[in-house]
């Protein structure tokens, strides 16, 4: 069985019949051939397949891709704009909160939710917002320092 | 410099196995393992799977064209099972279909009836049963029997610790499918591309010059893709290679943790004997190492225990014993310290014993015992270079022990239900792979005719930034720009007989190599630019900046200039570096040698507290003294620091792999196996350089980095110990030195009587 969905990705709008039960994540990967998205664990524990579900990070191996229907999707490819790297993208990339780069997108998309309703939060309130987000590589301190950057980047501009 | 990786994975672009685009055809596998830890198969029957829509053919080991062994140093493990299986989630079929959904269903109409044998899970229990799955070993040196009768104080215990579940974040996979002349390429998530290559192979008996590995990176890999990344190749490429068509096999996170091995629990007896002034004189421990059920890597990870067992202390009279033992856990392989940091906790254990008895602070016989140059390991190799007072003494310099101490005393007078308690921990770690052989690398350099150059080493980039390291090499010596130099994947085709990229030593061994061949290139130009320019030979030629300076010449020459002229000459531009660790060397007989390179030192400072209502505890700081030589990059530096640092301390503290007396994993889901999260790193984690530059062993003398910080995560165990006798002194008869201290642990031990 198929059936249509219909949702914008990174700005564009795609239409398209999937089994029900498809997950976002699969439509993603599978179907978009996005793989930017990650995905590193069965039990929606680790973050790395984290996007933007209509601005509010979301794990999206936790959603089904029909339950995104009508709704807008931003993944880690549809952060950069005109060539240029999103604050947060240019943070990782400075400060170092990356070696593996596996959980980055999701690190990257769940700190851009965060950004949005907070522009400059506190190193606790970092920490809060990416509690659900794990790194096996690094000791967070980085990653916090990468979302720190960008807040005060996109803060000057 | 910051990662090269970088860019590629802020914008997602980075290409992980199960990222590459697949092709038209490509069949999925899932794996059917044993629902038993150990067990005779009576009957297996899947032919209502096979009839299923979607699915092309289920495979046993009697579809195997070549030999049904994966076995890396000893052939004890089949890729499939035969007749019997040894451990819960052991492969025994191949379920391939057209796609995932269709596969896994099928996995549902397997039927298979199992006669179930008995099942151990502890290794002093396998110990007395004789079950041994490679020969023990002992390190002496001195003699121990008289020391001890010398010796003013003994105190024995046993010290055990824990597994631990890697955790890379991207699980096992592979990608393979046929060539061309009956050959198969593999796209592989391994660190070790050769061992992958030699696997497949076997398992299809064919050649190695038919089977290409490829490896782009690696989502992490901390040992667990060493020896246990080449089944999933193999059974791709069995797959590819009798069907004829494109297979994957990516683990989920449940099958990866269920069917993986990790790192040895261990179970250890130490004695210890000190003289009047606390200087330890004689040491004897027994380690039991839980290998699961085939060797894998497990001698050479028990080897490491030995060499590590008295970590940086200088003690006269020694002799420390291990056997490998084996029981129904998946087979446990390498991780990051490869047996050392068990062989450390132990010994740290015995410190902490005789400290609690003789009411002195552990610092204190540490410091005391701490070796100096000269001094003979228990294997023979005299200590040069040591740093490890030296790392102590600066620690105290800028983190005076006694004024924590005395403020940790306060705050804990001060407070009834929160308690800190404060650890060192000290690490020596020897660099190079223990059994010498695998100390040689090789690496093969392109300049191109545009001046830009490709790079193609054995070093498999998994995040410690290895190739970073390596394109700052190549950069340098011809003195051209970052942007000029490619890193290539790691290829079997272009760099063969590699050593994994494994033992910390992956950027001195193949960096050396790289080095090699630069050297090579530019030894042909700078003869073809004496020659060209009627200069001495021998005279001074340097690479600097996209230029050649030539001494007494005023200009420099342009270097894509120099690459035309050396391509019009018919000058080779390429060459193939090789690099052998040099005088190192062991004796397995007797047990004595020269194994390592160079060993690493450093020292941390670990301070927690304990909530003594919950039994939780928070990491309030680390600070780091730690030996780099003279690091070639300190960003990339510093997150090995931090990042092996973290995982050391998950060991120790919240990472509790649990299986039950059936051998079943307890703990087989990041929902029920804890990784440490961005609250429960230390909040401060301060690293400071040890400056040394006498270390030539080293790549630009920039010293091994991968490994030894791992070990400063022991010092959690003991901080958090020290927390918890704080609140109940009476503490030490309830709380054995186990790892990992587990929160429960905690609680148990601050209310126990």
């Amino acid at each position: 069985m198929q059936v249509e969905v219909s949702l914008t990705v990174n700005g564009k709008l795609y239409k398209q019949n999937v089994e029900p039960r498809m997950l976002l994540v699969q439509f993603l990967r599978d179907e978009l051939r996005l793989t930017g998205t990650h995905i590193g664990c069965d039990t929606s524990s680790c973050g790395a397949c984290t996007v933007l579900l209509d601005g509010k990070a979301l794990k999206s191996c936790t959603m089904l891709a029909v339950q995104a229907n009508g709704k807008s999707v931003k993944t880690i490819e549809g952060m950069a704009e005109n060539g240029a790297l999103h604050p947060l993208q240019e943070g990782f990339h400075q400060e170092h909160g990356l070696q593996c780069g596996f959980c980055t997108p999701g690190m990257i998309m769940t700190a851009a939710d965060l950004l949005s309703h907070n522009p400059s939060p506190n190193e606790h309130e970092i920490r809060e917002a990416l509690e659900g987000n794990f790194c096996r590589c690094t000791g967070y301190h980085n990653i916090v320092k990468s979302v720190q950057y960008a807040a005060n980047k996109m803060q000057a501009s | 410099m910051a990662n090269i990786d970088a860019f590629g994975h802020v914008t997602g672009t980075s290409i992980y196995v199960d990222d590459i685009p697949v092709m038209q055809g490509t069949l999925f596998i899932k794996v059917f393992d044993a629902p038993v830890a150990h067990g005779v198969i009576e009957a297996l029957d899947y032919s209502e799977a096979e009839e299923m829509e979607g699915v092309v053919k289920v495979f046993s080991y009697k579809d195997i064209p070549g030999e049904n062994q994966i076995g890396g140093i000893i052939a004890d493990e089949p890729l499939l099972a035969e007749k019997e299986v040894h451990f819960w989630g052991q492969p025994i079929l191949l379920v391939v279909a057209e796609n995932e959904i269709a596969a896994e269903e099928a996995l549902h109409k397997i039927h298979i009836s199992i006669k179930e044998l008995p099942v151990i899970t502890d290794p002093k229990e396998a110990f007395l049963k004789g079950k041994f799955l490679h020969n023990s070993r002992t390190f002496e040196s001195g003699n121990t029997e008289n020391a001890f009768r010398e010796a003013r104080y003994i105190f024995e215990g046993s010290a055990d610790s824990g597994g631990q579940e890697h955790l890379y974040l991207e699980t096992q996979g592979a990608y393979a499918y046929p060539m061309e002349h009956g050959s198969i390429k593999i796209h592989s998530s391994t660190q070790g591309p050769t061992q992958v290559q030699r696997t497949v192979a076997k398992v299809l008996g064919i050649g190695m010059n038919k089977v290409e590995v490829d490896v782009a990176r690696l989502g992490g890999g901390f040992g667990g893709k060493e020896d246990q990344a080449s089944p999933w190749a193999a059974m791709t490429a069995l797959v590819s290679w009798v069907l004829k068509k494109p297979a994957k096999c990516v683990l989920h996170r449940m099958e990866d943790m269920r069917m993986t091995g990790k790192r040895h629990p261990y179970r250890s007896d130490y004695k210890i004997g000190l003289d009047k002034d606390f200087n330890i004189i004689a040491y004897e421990a027994t380690f039991f190492q839980n290998g699961g059920a085939a060797a894998d890597l497990s001698p050479a990870v028990m080897e490491r225990t030995l060499f590590h067992a008295t970590n940086s202390y200088q003690i006269p009279h020694v002799k420390v014993q291990a056997h490998g033992c084996k029981t129904n856990l998946p087979p446990n392989t390498a991780f990051r310290g490869f047996g050392g940091p068990q062989g450390m906790f132990v010994i740290e254990s015995a410190i902490d014993h005789a400290a609690q008895k003789l009411k002195v602070s552990r610092e204190s016989i540490q410091a005391r015992n701490l070796m100096e140059n000269g001094y003979q390991f228990p294997y023979g190799q005299i200590v040069e270079g040591c740093e490890a007072r030296t790392c102590w003494e600066e620690l105290n310099a800028k983190y005076p022990i006694e004024g924590i101490r005395k403020d940790i005393l306060t705050f804990n007078e001060n407070h009834a239900f929160l308690k800190k308690g404060m650890a060192l921990m000290p690490v020596c770690f020897g660099i190079s792979f223990t059994n010498t052989m695998m100390n040689h690398s090789r690496a093969l350099v392109h300049v191109y005719s545009d001046g830009t150059v490709g790079v193609s080493t054995g070093a498999v980039e998994m995040g410690q930034g290895v190739n970073t390291k390596m394109l700052q090499i190549a950069a340098q010596e011809f003195g051209l720009d970052a942007s000029q130099i490619k890193l290539e994947t790691t290829n079997t085709t272009r760099v063969a007989n590699t050593s994994p990229s494994a033992a910390s030593a992956t950027s001195d061994l193949n960096g050396k190599a790289l080095l090699d061949a630069c050297s090579q290139i530019k030894a042909r130009l700078k003869n073809m630019l004496w020659v060209k320019n009627d200069l001495e030979a021998g005279a001074e030629v340097r690479f600097e900046g996209g230029k050649v300076w030539m001494e007494g010449m005023e200009e420099p020459a342009i270097w894509i200039d120099v690459v035309l002229d050396a391509l019009a000459r018919r000058i080779n531009l390429s060459a193939k570096g090789h690099y052998a660790t040099p005088k190192i060397h062991f004796d397995k007989i007797k047990e004595k040698g020269h194994p390592f390179a160079y060993h690493v030192y450093g020292t941390a400072l670990t301070t927690v507290t304990v909530d003594c209502i919950r039994g939780t505890y928070e990491l309030e700081a680390v600070h780091i003294v730690h030996d780099f030589g003279t690091s070639m990059n300190r960003l990339v530096d510093l997150g090995q620091i931090e990042g092996g640092l973290v995982q050391g301390i998950g060991w120790m503290t919240m990472e509790e792999v649990a299986y039950n007396n059936k051998g079943r994993l307890l703990s087989n889901a990041l929902s029920t196996y804890k990784i440490p999260d961005i609250y429960s790193v230390p909040k401060e984690i301060n690293t400071h350089f040890l400056p040394t530059d006498n270390n030539n062993m080293a790549i630009y003398k920039s010293k091994a980095v991968g490994e030894p910080p791992l070990m400063y995560g022991i010092g959690a165990f003991f901080a958090i110990a020290e927390a918890i006798r704080a609140f109940n002194p009476d503490a030490p008869l309830h709380l054995p030195y186990c790892a990992p201290m587990t929160p429960e642990k905690v609680l148990m031990a601050l209310y126990g009587e």
